[in-house]
């Protein structure tokens, strides 16, 4: 009951907005029934989010009340000509005498754009004194680094992250394990890889995208649930590759 | 007049049209405070006498009310008192396609109230130009002040349209036009 009467006031703000952003005629609503709903409803809210959906709901009223100033006022102007006429009249008529009925219709402003030879003079001594881009921000952001790219396993063993033994053993304990646990079937992929603490699970799931693209295990989604299930390869897949993006995060 | 006061008025018409005809800010014009600042109380006394020196040049001094009306809001401009003809628009640089969107533009919104929503106008104006003419064409209006677009996307006439464009005649200008064969 209440989710109803919450929903009242959600339909009048919907109803205001689509009036404001669109070129319907403001005086389509009703101001008065929509205050005396916002008045009978006021005495049953009793929580702040109420509160303030019932004052945004009378916010969107004034500016339907504005907006039919601004509708009336245009309204009253010379400037009121029927909307389908000028429409019409607008797709009839061709460009050229579009153009020449905005040029007589047209004064254009008289000013004049120009630096003074003082101005001038400052620009040329900011220009000399400006340093090259290359040394400007150093000192604020230092020098610039190696821009994000891709880390590979030559990079990683040169870093010292993986010995060439201990990678091969890796690759294959991470084989071992997947063919157990699959037994040949499909297993999800975030569970197999998942491991207490972060880093294991980060180095389980790259060891994991080696053997995939070495073609002894398998991957596949679904793209409907976004489940990743994966399975190993007694022998080499051969065929078509497809990239897939795997998000790992932190935390449980 | 004696001659101090026609110095000191001639002086002020002199330091008028300096400051209207020199663009200071983004936009062109002179704000009412900033006129009063630069000329003194006085200064619409001094702008109906700049208004009449300038027009034998063919100019005159434009004023356009402020959002809120009062004198201090108000922009002051120096535009022509006499629309250009079609041939001198073209030699400005200006392409006829960009102001037949223009027309087209403050006709269709001023037929809708005086707001008209962006997509509404893009829709109308695809029946005659290309997508992409349409969309630079807005954009660029927008940047240059003929048209406003607020956070809803609504476009309205923009300060420069109520400046630049008498907008009654372009209105009557159009309605009065006979259909004609459109030109390929």
């Amino acid at each position: 009951m209440e989710e109803k009467r919450l929903e009242d006031l959600l339909r009048v703000i919907e109803l205001c907005r689509s009036v404001e952003t669109s070129s319907a005629n403001p005086f389509d609503v009703d101001i008065k029934e929509k205050i005396l709903l916002l008045r009978s409803r006021l005495p049953e809210w009793r929580f702040l989010d109420e509160l303030l959906v019932d004052s945004e709901a009378l916010l969107e009223l004034t500016q339907i009340v504005k907006l039919q100033d601004e509708w009336l006022k245009h309204r009253a102007s010379s400037l009121y000509i029927d909307p389908l006429l000028i429409q019409l009249k607008v797709k009839l008529l061709p460009k050229e005498a579009l153009t020449e009925a905005f040029v007589k219709s047209w004064h254009p402003v008289a000013q004049v754009d120009q630096i003074s030879p003082k101005g001038l003079e400052k620009a040329f001594v900011y220009w000399r004194d400006l340093s090259p881009m290359a040394e400007r921000f150093k000192d604020e952001f230092g020098s610039y680094g190696v821009k994000p790219g891709l880390v590979d396993y030559q990079e990683l063993v040169s870093l010292g992250v993986f010995t060439q033994t201990q990678f091969e053993t890796g690759l294959k304990d991470l084989h071992n394990e997947l063919m157990e646990r699959s037994n040949g079937e499909w297993i999800d992929y975030m569970e197999f890889i998942t491991s207490t603490d972060f880093e294991t699970r980060v180095l389980r799931a790259y060891l994991l995208a080696f053997l995939i693209s070495e073609g002894r295990a398998s991957l596949k989604t679904e793209p409907l649930t976004g489940k990743i299930w994966v399975t190993a390869l007694s022998t080499k897949a051969k065929g078509p590759t497809k990239s897939v993006a795997i998000s790992i995060l932190g935390g449980n | 007049m004696e001659s101090t006061d026609r110095a000191l008025l001639e002086r002020k018409v002199r330091k008028a049209f300096q400051v209207l005809i020199l663009q200071r800010g983004r936009n062109p014009g002179v704000k009412g405070w900033e006129m009063k600042r630069y000329l003194g109380r006085d200064y619409r006394k001094i702008v109906e006498v700049l208004s009449e020196d300038v027009s034998g040049l063919g100019l005159e001094v434009f004023e356009v009310k402020g959002a809120d009306g009062t004198d201090d809001s108000s922009r002051f401009l120096l535009r022509f008192k006499e629309p250009p003809t079609v041939s001198e628009a073209e030699t400005s640089g200006i392409r006829i396609d960009d102001l037949a969107v223009l027309a087209a533009t403050i006709a269709f919104v001023n037929s809708k109230q005086g707001r008209a929503a962006r997509r509404e106008v893009e829709q109308f104006l695809r029946e005659k130009f290309p997508k992409w003419r349409v969309e630079y064409s807005l954009d660029r209006y927008v940047k240059r002040g003929y048209l406003e677009q607020d956070e809803r996307t609504m476009l309205h006439a923009g300060w420069r349209t109520h400046a630049e464009v008498d907008e009654k005649t372009l209105m009557t200008l159009i309605l009065s036009r006979g259909q004609e064969p459109a030109k390929k």
